[in-house]
């Protein structure tokens, strides 16, 4: 269909093209572009071209999709989905906004299972069945399900591999209850009217004065309020932390559509947002296409990388302000140390309090990897290690009494929760670290 | 002012308020005054959203009124108030009748915007506001008429052209996106920078000009945190030419960084980079002496 054939099957043409190119294009958005190409030179490629981008696009990441469909449709050629086409990969997933091709974030490979299973399903085994083809790289050692992950030294320096029980993904879940349960406030900007006596409520006194003939007899006051403050939780997906985070993102996604306010990022060498995702209850379905567009998902984490990325895009937009950040993460890191720490710092700036979520055991000693998190300690507010039930209890006590700021430096709430494991003799505790 | 007719005559129009809109905005722009939709406008800090609408009013000659979001913005602040100490004035000297007329409402920039024909306003930074609030606007965007309980319907004769700015945030909700055109503006390329800077700061000597863009264009490669924006490239401008300089040098550049760059981490970053060397790279963007782009 050309531009100049007919305008309205031309704008019900590209509306469909687009839609099959995963574009959310509802026919109110075509009517818009009829309307619009009725003011535009219909001759002029550049006119039509920002008057459809115009009508049809809603965010940035369409750009790229858009550009492709309108050069076919401007160029006359055909617009169905040929074999070759993009809709081979599963953009036409109407689940998935936007289009999920083009530039760097080619997927390498393709999840043969539906990309939305969650908790429920079988998440480890889609992982493997992506992972498969990728083999052995490098001194790494066989990759098999979620504990895939670091090299073959540090799997015999840690007796037990981090498994998850069935009680742990319940513990988990308790937490997001806990989380919204004990959410801290802070004080909101708008004040709440009030019968005891404070400041006094203008508007409303002066209201019920017009009722007594301009005579305030009876004043009405307002005292401070409070709102729930917004959590901010960056969590590591590589190797062995997926399973964990992916339980932690689906039990926050519950706490955010039941109120509470939260930012979600997950990172293995990049950084993706999940805010959206979680409010929907779609976290499994974006964990699948965030893996796509990263080539080794579970090769390694790069902290410090994702954190400056966090801190430069979303820094200066003010998400971290205010709020409460977690990462979630074993500290496994294969960057620059220097680099986390000045992040973590960074990051620790912008928020109102910085804590460490790490779902190992607490003890340093017996992970000689954790170079990145012996690193960024200095640096966070709180530290909790652990990754049993008793962990999850701390940080939910350690989360509602939150309330009053910042600790001062080194008196933090670094909360060691003990466990089975740590119990053991030879397990000391690394210097640094204030026992409770 | 008569309304543009064309996209060139917008073009002329915004040029004239030193505004250079490229084709794309312009066509979005011109869409928006035609078709009467919202335009809700996206992209990176500093690359002109809010500097657009301003223009945009004083190009077809209609007044601005700005609404500034902000966490727990409310109609209040938003849609109208009544002037209670002048009721309760007009009450104790004996004027009880009509407590609740249009002489004691205070028009917010939204009713202002329904009551003064085609206006531009300009809704900005919509994603600090609350869901609460954003639902209410797109009841008020898809009627452009509003109840005050007191008072009645208040409709637009005449609809204004909305511009609403996102820094995005927070995800706009979709009905709400689905109501507007939308135009995403980029940092400008080199050239388009340098007309800019050349519409804006014309006693510019020109040398300095094609330095300046030269230099900024090429920090914008570097990984900085804060990117610096045509804002900035316009005040560094202004801080090189009140040195009574027209060459930029390394010397000059380390003393007026801070016009340019916000941050101690970003100033570090570029003295990393080393100044003569960045701007022996941006003069490479420049021929001598035409002004025109180098490929």
């Amino acid at each position: 269909v050309r531009a100049d054939a007919s305008p309205r099957a031309a704008a019900v043409a590209l509306g469909r093209a687009l839609r099959g190119a995963g574009l959310p294009v509802a026919i109110d958005r075509e009517l818009l572009f009829l309307e619009a190409l009725a003011e535009v030179d219909l001759r002029r490629p550049d006119h039509v071209y920002w008057a459809a981008r115009a009508a049809f696009l809603t965010a940035p990441h369409q750009i790229a999709a858009f550009e492709e469909v309108f050069a076919r449709f401007w160029a006359g050629l055909s617009l169905d989905p040929e074999p070759s086409s993009p809709v081979e990969h599963g953009e036409s997933d109407p689940r998935m906004p936007g289009p999920q091709r083009g530039g760097e974030s080619l997927p390498q490979f393709r999840p043969s299972a539906r990309s939305g299973s969650l908790l429920d399903g079988e998440p480890t085994r889609a992982a493997r069945e992506i992972l498969a083809p990728t083999g052995e790289e490098g001194e790494r050692g066989p990759r098999r399900g979620v504990i895939a992950a670091y090299s073959a030294e540090e799997v015999e320096t840690r007796p037990e591999p981090l498994a998850f029980e069935s009680e742990e993904v319940v513990a988990v879940r308790r937490l997001a209850e806990e989380l919204r349960r004990r959410v801290p406030l802070r004080r909101s900007r708008r004040p709440r009217s009030s019968k005891r006596p404070g400041r006094l409520d203008v508007r409303r006194t002066l209201r019920a004065a017009m009722r007594t003939d301009g005579e305030a007899i009876r004043p009405a006051f307002v005292s401070p309020s409070e709102r729930p403050r917004k959590l901010l939780f960056v969590c590591d997906v590589s190797g062995s932390m997926e399973r964990y985070s992916r339980v932690l993102l689906a039990s926050l996604g519950a706490a955010v559509r039941s109120g509470a306010r939260a930012e979600a990022f997950v990172f293995a060498t990049r950084l993706t947002r999940l805010t959206p995702e979680l409010r929907e209850g779609e976290v499994g379905a974006a964990l699948e296409r965030a893996r796509a567009a990263v080539a080794d998902w579970s090769g390694g984490t790069r902290i410090g990388l994702a954190l400056a990325e966090l801190n430069r895009i979303w820094g200066p937009r003010g998400l971290a302000r205010g709020a409460i950040a977690f990462i979630v993460s074993d500290g496994w890191d294969r960057g620059d140390p220097e680099l986390l720490a000045r992040e973590v710092e960074r990051l620790r700036l912008q928020c109102r309090r910085l804590v460490w979520l790490n779902p190992r055991p607490g003890d340093l000693a017996g992970q000689p990897l954790a170079i990145g998190l012996r690193a960024a300690l200095p640096c966070v507010d709180d530290y909790i290690p652990g990754h049993d039930a008793r962990a999850v209890a701390g940080l939910a006590r350690l989360v509602g009494g939150l309330d009053s700021g910042r600790p001062t430096r080194g008196s933090g709430h670094f909360a060691r929760i003990e466990s089975p494991r740590e119990a053991r003799p030879n397990a000391a505790a690394p210097a640094g670290f204030v026992g409770r | 002012v008569p309304a543009p007719g064309s996209i060139a005559e917008l073009r002329a129009a915004l040029a004239q308020q030193r505004y250079l809109a490229d084709e794309g905005l312009t066509t979005v722009l011109f869409l928006a005054l035609r078709v009467r939709r919202p335009l809700l406008v996206e992209g990176e800090p500093g690359v002109g959203k809010t500097e657009l609408a301003r223009a945009l009013a004083a190009a077809i000659g209609s007044p601005l009124l700005r609404l500034q979001c902000y966490e727990g913005i409310d109609i209040h602040h938003a849609l109208y108030d009544w002037d209670y100490p002048r009721q309760l004035l007009h009450l104790r000297s004996g004027g009880a009748d009509q407590l609740y007329s249009e002489r004691f409402l205070i028009r917010r920039p939204l009713l202002e915007a329904l009551a003064s024909p085609g206006s531009v306003l300009l809704i900005d930074e919509l994603d600090r506001s609350d869901d609460e609030f954003e639902a209410f606007l797109l009841e008020f965007l898809a009627d452009f008429q509003v109840t005050v309980p007191e008072v009645g319907l208040v409709r637009a004769e005449e609809p204004p052209t909305v511009v609403i700015t996102s820094n995005r945030t927070r995800e706009l909700h979709d009905a709400l996106r689905r109501r507007c055109l939308y135009h995403w503006i980029e940092h400008p390329g080199l050239e388009r920078e340098m007309e800019i800077v050349r519409v804006r700061l014309p006693e510019l000597p020109p040398q300095l000009l094609e330095q300046v863009c030269a230099f900024v264009h090429e920090l914008r490669w570097l990984d900085l945190y804060r990117v610096p924006g045509v804002g900035e490239t316009l005040d560094w401008a202004q801080s090189l030419s009140a040195l009574g300089s027209d060459q930029v040098t390394a010397d000059l550049a380390e003393r007026t960084l801070g016009s340019l760059l916000k941050g101690r981490e970003d100033l570090e970053q570029v003295r990393r980079e080393g100044l003569a060397e960045l701007i022996a790279r941006a003069a490479r963007h420049t021929s001598p002496g035409s002004g025109e782009e180098a490929a």
